[in-house]
């Protein structure tokens, strides 16, 4: 399975989510937990206070009629005390305990049932009373009698003890609902905190897999690195053994091909020699007995042996500078490079000056932009390299105008890009590869030259690191673009120099 | 010619048959007759200047191509330096290399003039006429 770095991140953020979750829930939780104890509390207080004033209506309605007893026994008006104070704060105690039931949730029906008994109870008190006040003594006593007061005082207490009974039960439903409540919280929490446990440690065993994921892959990579600086080693090893070989073999050759070479031509001077005393022969015959003298041995002597000579001459000579020429670039390539610093502007301009007289001739000028930098690198090869482009774009200047040679140059990372520009003959896009190689050459052969420069300059330029390319149209001009690094590379290991002769 | 030029042997290290008879000829050229000994192979040149049975008390000059198809002629230039004998020999280096560090070692292991074989046949006929005038000058001691 693929485990990679969105994966992991999508994991984790999903497992932190969840996590998460399961905390709000439980704070949640909580919160209506104290929520519920605190309307539980008050709760409690609100049954209290029913049960209190309940207990207070019902003490001052027995307060009231024993008042009532003693007065109608002693007709003493002291005894009526607490039956006035009954009949003053009763119309005050008896509506606020009927809110508070109603507002506690308790039976409407039962509160105003206890108003109307408390009333009705009142009432009759208040009957006797004024019976006895009267002094009808006796009505009131056939009233009390009656029993209506007793029933009265009955259904009060019935009444009073209803409302406690269900004011208790509804605290003790409350009570059970806030333990249940809060058993079920704890379970949740319980149940939450094990999720959270199981997240922390899913994350830690994703957070281990996915850091050792990395460390294999890390592993990997330094296993790969390894590999591949070898690797890049062996071939560095293998391209210097190529090189190398290569060299080897342009040195061997030249200097194998010159050994016939020597004979070819010291061969033809000899044979030219031996033209000599057979002209004189010639001649002579041609004086005294010109009948023995044909055409055919005349031309042979006169024309076709001194003209195959001359082509076998030119054609060695030719030969011999080719051969002259790998020789040269082989040594060239063989020469051990010495980097020291150089300050690029300074030796471009020196170029430019030596190069001035052939400028001059030639009518054209030089433009070198300022901006090079300091390079380290071989002072002869980089003179080379220049030497040559400029050579060249001197060399291959339109007739037709006045020639303009632009230098500029500028950093590139590890690098220092220079451009030489002509509005020369220009090249021909097919040739623009070509140039670069030994022996070839583009356009009108009118210039002297062996086709050596550039494939000289390139060896350079890629010996220090760099390259050279071309771009040029026709009729318009060329500009040979040199690749360089700041610093040149160092120099492998190289068997060149113990070239055997 | 003087007399001792006369009595000197030339022995001629080369491979190259051309090469060896174009040096013959501009030799006479140069108005050198002196006895020329010809070996292609360096093998053959040693056992010759080193092998067994080898003339005593001859003087001898040795013009050494250092291209051979059995040995390099550096191996034979040291071989007679090492030699008591021949130690005094004049050895001249006539060959197409003329790479500095190869020249350097031919004198460095005591060749007397080192020549390069030039394509240019002028030059090079003019180089072996110097040669002549050269064995002309040159007192080669008898070897003891």
């Amino acid at each position: 399975m693929p485990f990679n770095k969105t994966r992991f991140g999508r994991l984790s953020l999903l497992l932190m989510a969840i996590g998460f979750a399961a905390l709000l829930t439980t704070k949640v939780g909580m919160l209506w937990l104290v929520e519920e104890t605190r309307s539980f509390a008050t709760g409690v207080i609100t049954t209290q206070e029913i049960r209190t004033a309940a207990g207070r209506v019902l003490s001052l309605v027995q307060d009231a009629e024993t008042s009532q007893r003693g007065y109608l026994l002693t007709a003493e008006d002291a005894y009526l005390e607490p039956y006035r104070h009954a009949m003053t704060e009763l119309p005050r105690e008896i509506p606020a305990l009927v809110a508070s039931i109603i507002a506690d949730g308790g039976s409407e029906v039962a509160a105003r049932n206890l108003q109307r008994q408390v009333e009705a109870k009142l009432a009759e008190l208040a009957e006797t009373v004024a019976l006895g006040q009267a002094g009808d003594r006796e009505g009131a006593l056939a009233l009390v009698r009656t029993d209506r007061g007793r029933a009265e005082m009955d259904a009060i207490r019935q009444v009073v003890a209803g409302i406690e009974a269900r004011s208790l039960a509804r605290g003790r439903a409350r009570s059970e609902g806030l333990v249940s409540n809060g058993r079920l919280l704890l379970l949740g929490s319980a149940g939450a905190l094990l999720l959270m446990l199981a997240v922390t440690i899913g994350a830690g065993l994703l957070a281990r897999r996915y850091t050792q994921a990395l460390e294999t892959a890390q592993a990997e990579v330094v296993t790969a690195n390894a590999s591949l600086e070898a690797r890049v080693a062996e071939r560095t090893a293998a391209l210097a053994a190529a090189n190398d070989e290569v060299q080897r073999f342009a040195y061997i050759v030249s200097h194998d091909l010159r050994a016939p070479l020597v004979n070819v031509m010291g061969f033809t001077t000899e044979l030219e020699a031996a033209v000599e005393p057979l002209g004189a022969l010639l001649a002579a015959t041609e004086r005294e007995a010109p009948a023995l003298v044909t055409p055919e041995a005349r031309a042979a002597v006169l024309e076709d042996i001194p003209e195959a000579v001359g082509f076998i001459r030119s054609s060695t000579a030719r030969m011999d500078r080719l051969i002259n020429a790998i020789l040269r670039l082989s040594r060239e390539g063989r020469r051990l490079l010495h980097p020291e610093p150089i300050d690029f502007q300074a030796l471009l301009a020196g170029l430019v000056a030596t190069q001035q007289h052939q400028l001059d001739e030639a009518g054209a000028s030089v433009s070198l932009a300022p901006g090079l930098p300091r390079i380290h690198s071989d002072r002869l090869a980089v003179e080379q390299i220049f030497g040559n482009l400029i050579d060249n774009a001197v060399k291959y200047l339109d007739p037709a105008r006045p020639g303009r040679i632009a230098i500029r140059g500028r950093t590139s990372g590890s690098h220092v890009v220079v451009e030489v520009e002509d509005n020369g003959r220009g090249i021909d896009p097919r040739d623009h590869g070509r140039i670069f190689e030994l022996f070839r050459r583009s356009g009108r052969q009118d210039r002297p030259g062996e086709g050596i420069g550039l494939a000289h300059v390139r060896a350079l330029a890629r010996r220090l690191g760099g390259d050279v390319v071309c771009r040029s149209a026709p009729g318009h001009g060329s500009t040979f673009r040199v690749t360089l690094a700041l610093t040149a590379p160092a120099q492998p290991q190289s068997a060149a120099e113990d070239i055997p002769a | 010619m003087n007399a001792a030029a006369q009595a000197v042997t030339i022995v001629m290290v080369e491979d190259d048959e051309g090469h060896a008879r174009l040096i013959e000829k501009n030799l006479k050229r140069a108005g050198v007759f002196n006895e020329v000994r010809h070996f292609l192979d360096g093998t053959s040149a040693l056992d010759f200047l080193v092998g067994q049975g080898r003339p005593e008390h001859r003087p001898l000059l040795v013009l050494l191509d250092l291209n051979l198809p059995d040995m390099s002629g550096f191996d034979i230039l040291a071989k007679l330096k090492a030699d008591p004998q021949l130690k005094p020999a004049p050895v001249i280096v006539l060959t197409t290399t003329d790479d500095e560090r190869e020249i350097r070692r031919c004198y460095e292991l005591g060749c007397s003039v080192y020549i390069t074989k030039p394509v240019n046949y002028e030059t090079f006929a003019q180089a072996v006429r110097q040669l002549g005038l050269f064995l002309a000058v040159i007192q080669v001691p008898p070897t003891p």
